[in-house]
């Protein structure tokens, strides 16, 4: 099996295919820093363009974009607070104080190395592991993935930060707006109103984009000669190998983000910005000095981008040997496989060995490329961003966002509907709500609800089905644990301290 | 209802009747509108056949697959059949999801609204069951289910789909009792299966030939041995007679000009036997079975009556 991996060496080096790798890349760093457009966007419209071309030549160029605009995202994440994919959520926590402390060079150099070290990993997971990880998912049925969901759902307590009734709020509009659509099971119209386009459901991106670069973009018209702003002098660059000595303490951040990535990557469903959220909250929960946490903390900024470039070529894991795609980006890429031939599943392996594993290798290549290509662009290019009037930054990212909204699946109203969302997303943002619980919400109650449906099913109506065997029972009391931990800690400090007043 | 047709058709005759005299039909790009995303199985069937069908109509034809996904495929066949019918919009129809469709929800569209141009793929039902459940016969599996009614888990890929309809053929047939787990999809169903975590479950042909080691695969839903897995035993060969499949083809909106509609079946017609075409559909896992023109049309109208009846007696949502 390992010996057909250096078999399709040679072949990724080939001049084309290299190349497709590198415009990859830099399609993807660019698509990821335009909010709205997503790699699962660009990557969808790519597939129909790549009938004619060599599998490799195309699935070079889809490993490129994917890692590409895993860090893209994070570009507009750290300037401007408006994170540029799904995925980099977690990345504006700190990657935004930053920037407005005149850091943002470095931030987006920690985003950068890190970008790339967690793709690397994948690259390496997916290699290495594919094969026997397989056996792993098949455990995961619909009960196991119910309480996946509700251990995510779980642990957006460790997001509501100050005020959990303002958070467990935004979570309930989010879960609401997940049960917009058919039914999963029966297929029933829910708050659809007749509009066919609602059928669906709503689009993670429809609503991400709303939510999340509109009322930013609004900020930036609403004082224009704001001058407190970021400037691009204040950016604070310095030269790569000058900065990389100062990230040598976050190798256990490298490591542990690297670790949940590949993990969620290769859960079905969860995807990037789970993975960005779990490293995040794990790597402030073991840091020693938590409070300076959504201060500007680069700590911060490598943990969230380590773990959403480490689930890029993990999700592939389970789409490559099952059928199942981890995230949705997977799933286009599924599509990508197919178009091509290639059907995913244990024979994928022995029946086209060159192309499968030479796309693996793409991944790797991908992965590196990005530091070398991302470094320089995001320093050189990007920056200057920020030297743009803001009227006209504003304009050009609501351009970007109505043809990226648009682009989707062609209607405008996808574009009303964003419209909608961002006035939602405002007034939500001047109301100090939090906005990451609404994202979550919407997926994970999702998957919560079909699956939870689909295991009574199963159990004939019996909730006993739910506790049923060990992973289940696992998951179970994790989600105890992530509920209960705080807690408890909380008590334990509080008491602590009461015993220092008394003596 | 059957003369309003008639009528359309007689009008749309006419208004074209007199641009194909001048021209021949087609002188501009023809437009595919599938009802899915680029990469699933109705898009790669349509982009493995488009470039064959320009071959046949000839005179550089050129035909443009535009994907409008949403509701199951329902805003694509709604977009097709409130096109004009001059031709230059085709679509893909699905069955029996298409006809399902107009029962289980309002639909701008009813099985008059097409001029129905070629059925393309047949993909057969199969029935697989978990290694683990140890039901590795039909007679097995058909004993479990009439001992205790119910107990018997099905995974499918929805309700009201091709899957469906299979089950509710068996369980007429063999007067047994299932319980339906309707996934998101035939992959999601398929690793349930292959987990455990459902006992049987109803696939297309396409969907498990690679997963024989993984799967029970009981039989396939055809009256003889598919062409496509033809290791794999028929349900008839093992007495249970039950054919049902997953189909996907072309059509137009009503009343298309008869001119047209002769080229378009000319080049469906040579098609259903080009060896390049067979094989690359073989490569795409698509099971061939051309049915064309009025044949397609009382294929869509057997099993529409049959989604309707199987409505009426035990609606599904």
């Amino acid at each position: 099996m390992y010996s057909d991996l250096l078999h399709a060496l040679p072949e990724v080096f080939a001049l084309t295919n290299f190349l497709a790798v590198i415009i990859g890349v830099l399609a993807g760093i660019v698509v990821g820093a335009m909010p709205g457009l997503s790699a699962t966007m660009a990557i969808s419209v790519l597939v129909p363009f790549t009938f004619g071309l060599e599998p490799l030549v195309a699935l070079g160029l889809m490993a490129g974009i994917y890692n590409g605009a895993m860090y893209g995202g994070a570009i507009p994440a750290v300037l401007l607070r408006i994170p540029g994919t799904p995925a980099a959520v977690a990345t504006t926590f700190d990657g935004y104080p930053m920037a407005q402390k005149g850091q943002g060079g470095f931030a987006l150099q920690v985003a950068v190395v890190s970008s790339s070290i967690g793709g690397i990993a994948s690259a390496f997971a997916l290699m290495l592991l594919a094969p026997p990880l397989s056996k792993v998912t098949l455990l995961f049925g619909p009960a196991e993935v119910f309480w996946v969901a509700v251990f995510g759902l779980a642990s957006i307590i460790f997001l509501l930060g100050g005020n959990p009734v303002k958070g467990l709020i935004s979570a309930c509009f989010g879960v609401f707006v997940s049960v917009i659509g058919s039914d999963p099971i029966y297929g029933n119209d829910r708050f659809t109103f007749g509009q066919l386009e609602l059928l669906d459901g709503i689009n993670i991106v429809i609503l991400l984009v709303g939510l999340y670069a509109l009322p930013p973009v609004i900020d930036l018209l609403e004082t224009p000669l704001k001058t407190d702003s970021v400037e691009g002098e204040k950016l604070g660059t310095e030269p790569i190998w000058k900065a990389l000595p100062k990230m040598k303490g976050y190798w256990k951040t490298w490591l542990r983000g690297s670790f949940i990535g590949i993990w969620i990557g290769i859960l079905p469903g969860a995807g990037g910005s789970m993975a960005a959220f779990m490293s995040y909250n794990e790597a402030r929960r073991s840091s020693k000095k938590p409070e300076d946490w959504g201060q500007g903390e680069p700590e911060g900024v490598a943990a969230a981008e380590t773990a959403n470039n480490a689930d890029t070529a993990s999700a592939l894991i389970p789409a490559l040997t099952l059928g199942i795609p981890g995230t949705a980006v997977a799933a286009v890429m599924l599509g990508g496989l197919l178009v091509h031939g290639l059907q995913p599943g244990p024979m994928l392996f022995r029946d086209n060995p060159d192309v499968v594993f030479g796309f693996m290798w793409q991944f790797l290549f991908g992965a590196i490329l990005l530091v070398l290509l991302g470094g320089s662009l995001a320093t050189n290019s990007f920056a200057r961003l920020l030297n743009l009037p803001r009227p006209l930054l504003g304009s050009i990212i609501i351009v970007l966002m109505l043809i990226g909204v648009y682009s989707i699946h062609g209607r405008m109203f996808d574009v009303y509907m964003m419209l909608g969302f961002g006035a939602v997303g405002w007034v939500m943002d001047k109301l100090k709500f939090p906005l990451p619980p609404v994202v979550l919400g919407l997926i994970l109650g999702a998957f919560a609800e079909e699956n939870l449906r689909l295991a009574l099913r199963i159990g004939r109506g019996d909730w006993a089905v739910l506790f049923k065997n060990t992973t289940s029972l696992v998951l179970v009391a994790l989600t105890v644990a992530v509920v209960i931990g705080p807690m408890l800690k909380r008590r334990f400090i509080d008491s602590r301290k009461k015993e220092g007043e008394e003596a | 209802m059957h003369k309003l047709f008639q009528k359309s058709a007689l009008v749309g005759a006419f208004v074209l009747a007199a641009g194909a005299a001048v021209a021949e039909y087609p002188e501009k790009p023809i437009e595919v509108i599938v009802g899915y995303s680029a990469g699933g199985g109705t898009d790669v069937m349509a982009r493995t056949a488009a470039p064959f069908i320009e071959k046949y109509l000839g005179d550089g034809a050129s035909l443009v697959v535009k994907n409008v996904p949403g509701a199951s495929g329902q805003i694509g066949v709604t977009e097709v059949a409130n096109a004009d019918p001059d031709g230059y919009t085709l679509g893909t129809f699905n069955l029996p999801g298409m006809m399902a469709r107009t029962i289980d929800r309002e639909a701008d569209y009813d099985r008059e609204s097409f001029t129905y141009l070629a059925n393309v793929v047949n993909d057969p039902n199969v029935i697989v069951t978990a290694k683990s459940s140890g039901l590795d016969t039909m007679d097995k599996l058909i004993a479990a289910a009439k001992a205790d009614p119910g107990a018997i888990t099905v995974g499918m890929s929805s309700l009201g789909g091709d899957d469906h309809f299979m089950l509710i053929k068996l369980e007429g047939l063999t007067e047994s009792e299932f319980t339906i787990v309707p996934f998101k999809g035939s992959a999601p169903a398929r690793t349930a299966l292959m987990g455990g975590h459902v006992a049987m479950g109803i696939l297309n042909i396409s969907e498990v030939a690679s997963f024989q080691e993984e799967l029970n695969v009981l039989g396939v839903a055809t009256p003889e041995r598919s062409d496509f897995a033809p290791d794999l035993p028929t349900l008839q060969e093992q007495g249970y007679d039950v054919v049902n499949g997953s189909m996907r083809g072309f059509v137009a909106p009503a009343g298309l000009p008869d001119d047209v509609v002769a080229k378009l079946d000319a080049a469906f017609a040579q098609l259903a036997s080009d060896p390049d075409f067979l094989q690359a559909m073989k490569d795409t896992a698509n099971p061939v079975e051309v049915v064309r023109g009025d044949e397609f049309k009382a294929l869509t109208s057997e099993l529409y009556d049959l989604a309707n009846q199987v409505w009426q007696e035990t609606p599904w949502n």
